[in-house]
């Protein structure tokens, strides 16, 4: 200062001789920053709000531990759902409007495979009770429920109707899609909580409803173990079968001759299972669906596969007899043309009046939609067509009795049923508080639709996330991210020559190719500490504090409310609040 | 040691040498090369400097002012257009006194659009407070770089070197280059009088009454009067040091002539070839090399062309409405003084032409053979309009 200041007192340059402190510009402030971690938008995409953001900043950082640690707070299959889910999460992803979206599911299936591989165990989060609970299911709904009952320190046993646990996951999906050793691996995970399996007992066979009582609550989590009959002429020849047979008996190691001329009936994933499994065993299968492509049920990489591996899909064709002598020999179908939508939306499929077709097959596989078994509910249980009634937290009539997965009203994925078997599970825990279960929907809520977090739900504020804000694409600033494609995954080269190989076909990410497909995350709504805010803030009111959890502070006394902190935010990991004193004036 | 290298790089070594912390610039042909040595020197850790990319050379100059008042030694460059663009923060540079350096490379403005040299554009931006020091050689662009720092951090005013396009920028000269140790020797780290500190708050740049900003207003031409000195001390202590010395002006030839060029940048070094051949014809023809602009050099030209008879400026610049400005400042500084010369004021090579010994011919040929200046200025090699039509831009 001396250097600078002029014989007659005045410095070299205008500047003012005090220390500026004491004008605390920040009275001027209309709006305030506040740091608040938000919900990303594929977070809130997720039916099961599986917490992607945070496994992909660690990864990014090479934590593989945590971020997998990070996953399993939600989900307790990641080697599965990385598998087999449809990914929703990808469909919001706010990268796909910048370019890609990103590859979740490959970084999720890594992360699980890489806990199996290190055979990584899963904490509890409390310490066993005398609480028990009966899960009616081994399912990913009841393996859901009980694991996340498990951990929250509540004893658990699971009564499964077959020999093995994993319903639809173990006899419905192919090992080409998910191998046997990756399902029983984290299943087994489930069963070191402490959870107890019991197999080979049908509900209302082996056990009856009543002997159930001695539990203190129960989740019903039984699936859909019915096919639809097709119910036209024929549909009872030698040679037609039932899909999800068809799947158990091949997931259970036996085989079946289905010929080398197969029909396949549906559009949905099980049509593209039992079609991608029928050319494995050497046929040359063609699927028939009543309405168009744009209706298929099935996600798009399965139809995608099914095409790849020369699977022939057949559009706007319905079944109307199977001819044969008492072997099929052929099948007749009627050509669709499409009306108005109807109940689900789609839009209604009508035959046209004597287009019909004939194609020689020597087998018919029908995938049309699977129904439940009811036979085994009390009659005080309320049953709407094949749904279970229960309220918004999965609780039917009898205020003990929960249920999940595909018995109840909700879409048939995989990621619903561990969502329904989570929510059960906190519910649950709520009613043994004594408090209404109801609460958990406040609780553990997680973005706009009904996403239910187990984190949020133990730790409540602490997990530092704000439940209700989801960062969408226009929160995010995407002059900071360069442009980069999605990272390739690695698939076997065999669809020349499938037959007889169920081995599986997409092999994930080479391993450094994880963590650069984390590195291409926004990480919306996440503060990576990247520092734009306090490189942009003009007024110095952004200050570092050291405190990993909490790396910045607006100091109030002198942040103007500019709100280029938030602005410049690349992931939307600031909000702006109205200030009280200029909501006062509003 | 020896390299053959553009001006350019003589910039780019230049700043390198006095280890400048933070480069800021914008791309602008003739200038790119300079900061395009800059971000490979930074990028292969040859300089530990911050470069920042910026938008436009308004942000330019703003983030040196930026890095300037938080103590760091600044640098940047530019161009014609990219300097018109920095005129106010230019002022702003000087008024907060920081010494920043910056290259220009002369280059005319558009319209007609031109890549090609010309002065005015570092002459329009004359009163905004910057020493300008006007180079003839890719050895005088690297030396001077080295000095500006320390002239402008002796001053506490910002400096802009300035040389030719292509002339310079872009010709391959032999240059040498001095070595860092003598260069850290002779230019110590920035140690800047006040340091913006974000712990101990003040405002700059803030609103001053009628009471007070005439007094900074004064200051600042205190440090004009005094680089004078500064510009020939550093060039001496440089000179003895490196070899090379350098000062305001330069006079050669100047003892006994009758008739006297006055020159800068490049010119120069044409102008000094008609003198010895004028000379070698029994002629008494001198230059006088003006290397400082800003400040003034008002003693350094009167001692050097009071009692001279003839004195004729080549300008490569030109104030509309008025003369080539080299003339114009030359004659506001003689004016009234005993035994000033009569001035002939010649505008020739606007737009980067070529100014060869014959238009230099030409222009000694004026000075000795008028008694007084026109009114106008001569303009030398002027076409007429048919001929511009069919020749095109360049004969």
């Amino acid at each position: 200062m001396s250097d600078a200041t002029h014989p007659n007192g005045m410095p070299l340059m205008p500047m003012t001789s005090g220390n500026t402190r004491g004008n605390k510009t920040g009275s001027w402030r209309f709006l305030r920053p506040i740091y608040s971690d938000a919900t990303a938008a594929c977070r809130a995409g997720c039916p099961n709000v599986n917490d992607i953001q945070s496994a992909m900043r660690l990864l990014a950082d090479g934590d593989l531990d945590r971020a997998w640690e990070s996953l399993i707070w939600e989900n307790p299959f990641p080697a599965i759902t990385g598998r087999v889910c449809h990914h929703p999460c990808e469909d919001v992803c706010n990268r796909a409007k910048f370019d890609d979206a990103l590859g979740i599911h490959s970084v999720e299936r890594f992360l699980g495979d890489h806990a199996l591989r290190e055979a990584k165990r899963v904490p509890k989060l409390r310490e066993l009770q005398s609480t028990s609970v009966a899960v009616i299911g081994a399912g990913p709904a009841g393996l859901a429920c009980a694991y996340h009952l498990a951990r929250l320190g509540h004893g658990v046993t699971i009564y499964e109707a077959d020999d093995e646990p994993g319903g639809v996951l173990r006899y419905g999906i192919p090992n080409y899609r998910l191998p046997k050793d990756i399902l029983e691996g984290e299943i087994e995970r489930v069963l070191d909580l402490g959870v107890r399996l019991v197999t080979d007992t049908r509900l209302g066979e082996g056990l009856q409803w009543d002997e159930l009582k001695v539990f203190d609550a129960m989740f019903v989590a039984t699936g859909l173990g019915r096919s639809r009959r097709l119910d036209v002429p024929g549909d009872g020849l030698q040679g037609v079968h039932d899909g999800l047979e068809f799947l158990r008996t091949l997931n259970t190691g036996g085989t079946i001759d289905v010929g080398q001329r197969v029909a396949v009936i549906g559009g949905g994933n099980t049509a593209m299972d039992v079609a991608r499994s029928a050319r494995r065993l050497g046929a040359e299968v063609d699927v028939f669906y009543r309405r168009s492509r744009d209706e298929m049920p099935a996600i798009a990489d399965e139809i995608e596969e099914a095409l790849e591996e020369d699977v022939e899909i057949h559009t706007l064709l319905s079944p109307v007899a199977i001819h044969g002598d008492d072997r099929v020999a052929s099948i007749e179908l009627v050509r669709m043309r499409l009306g108005e939508p109807d109940d689900s939306g789609r839009r209604r499929p009508i035959p046209i009046e004597g287009d019909t077709l004939t194609r020689e097959v020597e087998a018919v596989i029908t995938a049309i939609g699977e129904g439940p078994d009811f036979s085994f509910l009390p009659e005080t249980m309320e049953t709407d067509w094949n749904v279970i009634t229960v309220d918004d937290v999965g609780r039917t009539r009898d205020p003990s009795v929960w249920a999940g997965g595909d018995v109840v009203a909700q879409p048939h994925t995989v990621v619903d049923a561990l969502a329904s078997g989570k929510r059960a599970a906190m519910a649950i825990d709520r009613m043994f508080d004594d408090v209404d279960p109801r609460v958990i929907r406040e609780e553990a809520r997680l973005g706009r639709a009904n996403g239910l977090s187990m984190r949020r739900y133990v730790q409540g504020a602490a997990t530092g996330v704000d439940p209700e804000r989801v960062v969408d694409y226009d929160e995010v600033n995407p002059n900071y991210f360069p442009h980069k494609q999605r990272t390739p995954t690695t698939k076997r080269n065999g669809y020349h020559d499938i037959a007889d190989d169920f081995e599986e076909v997409e092999l994930g990410f080479i391993d450094s190719f994880a963590q650069r497909e984390a590195e291409r995350c926004f990480n919306c709504g996440t503060c990576t500490e990247c520092d734009n805010c306090f490189v942009f803030c003009p007024d110095f009111a952004v200050l570092r504090t050291g405190d990993p959890d909490h790396p910045y502070r607006i100091d109030t006394d002198y942040c103007k409310g500019c709100g280029i902190c938030a602005h410049e935010c690349p992931r939307g990991a600031i909000r702006l609040e109205l200030e009280e004193k200029a909501v006062a004036q509003v | 040691m020896k390299r053959v290298i553009i001006g350019n790089h003589a910039v780019s070594i230049g700043a390198q040498l006095a280890r400048v912390d933070v480069i800021a610039a914008y791309p602008i042909t003739p200038q790119t090369g300079i900061v395009e040595e800059l971000a490979e020197l930074c990028a292969h850790g040859d300089l530990e400097a911050k470069f920042v990319k910026v938008e436009s050379e308004h942000s330019a100059m703003a983030s040196c002012i930026g890095a300037s008042a938080g103590g760091s030694r600044a640098f940047t460059a530019t161009s014609s257009q990219g300097l018109a663009l920095m005129h106010e923060v230019l002022h702003w540079a000087s008024g907060a006194r920081l010494p920043i350096v910056m290259a220009e490379v002369n280059r005319a403005l558009a319209p007609a659009w031109s890549i090609w040299s010309e002065q005015t554009d570092s002459l329009a931006q004359r009163d905004t407070g910057w020493l300008q020091l006007y180079c003839e050689s890719n050895q005088e662009v690297l030396d001077t770089t080295v000095q500006a720092f320390k002239i402008a951090e002796r001053v506490k005013l910002p400096t802009m070197i300035v040389l030719d396009a292509f002339f310079l920028s872009h010709t391959s000269e032999s240059v040498e280059v001095p070595e860092q140790a003598d260069v850290d020797d002779f230019l110590p780290p920035y140690e800047p009088a006040v340091r913006m500190n974000v712990d101990d708050p003040h405002a700059f740049g803030s609103l001053v009454t009628p009471d007070a900003y005439y007094e900074f207003r004064h200051k600042i031409q205190q440090g004009f009067d005094e680089a004078k000195d500064a510009i020939d001390e550093v060039g001496h202590e440089y000179g003895k040091r490196f070899g090379r010395f350098y000062g305001q002006v330069e006079a050669y030839r100047t003892d006994d002539a009758d008739v006297v060029l006055v020159t800068a940048s490049t010119i120069t070094s044409t102008a000094r070839d008609v003198v010895d051949e004028r000379r070698a014809h029994g002629e008494k023809v001198g230059l006088l090399k003006i290397r400082a602009f800003r400040p003034f050099p008002f003693e350094a030209v009167r001692a050097a062309l009071l009692g001279v008879p003839k004195v004729a400026v080549i300008d490569r610049n030109l104030s509309f409405g008025h003369h080539g400005i080299f003339h114009a400042e030359l004659k506001s500084a003689l004016y009234g003084q005993p035994q000033a010369p009569t001035i002939f004021g010649c505008v020739a090579g606007l737009g980067g032409r070529d100014i060869t010994p014959d238009t230099i011919h030409q222009i000694v040929d004026i000075a000795q053979t008028s008694d007084e200046p026109t009114e106008e200025p001569y303009w030398i090699g002027l076409k007429q309009a048919e001929a511009v039509a069919t020749n095109g831009r360049s004969r």
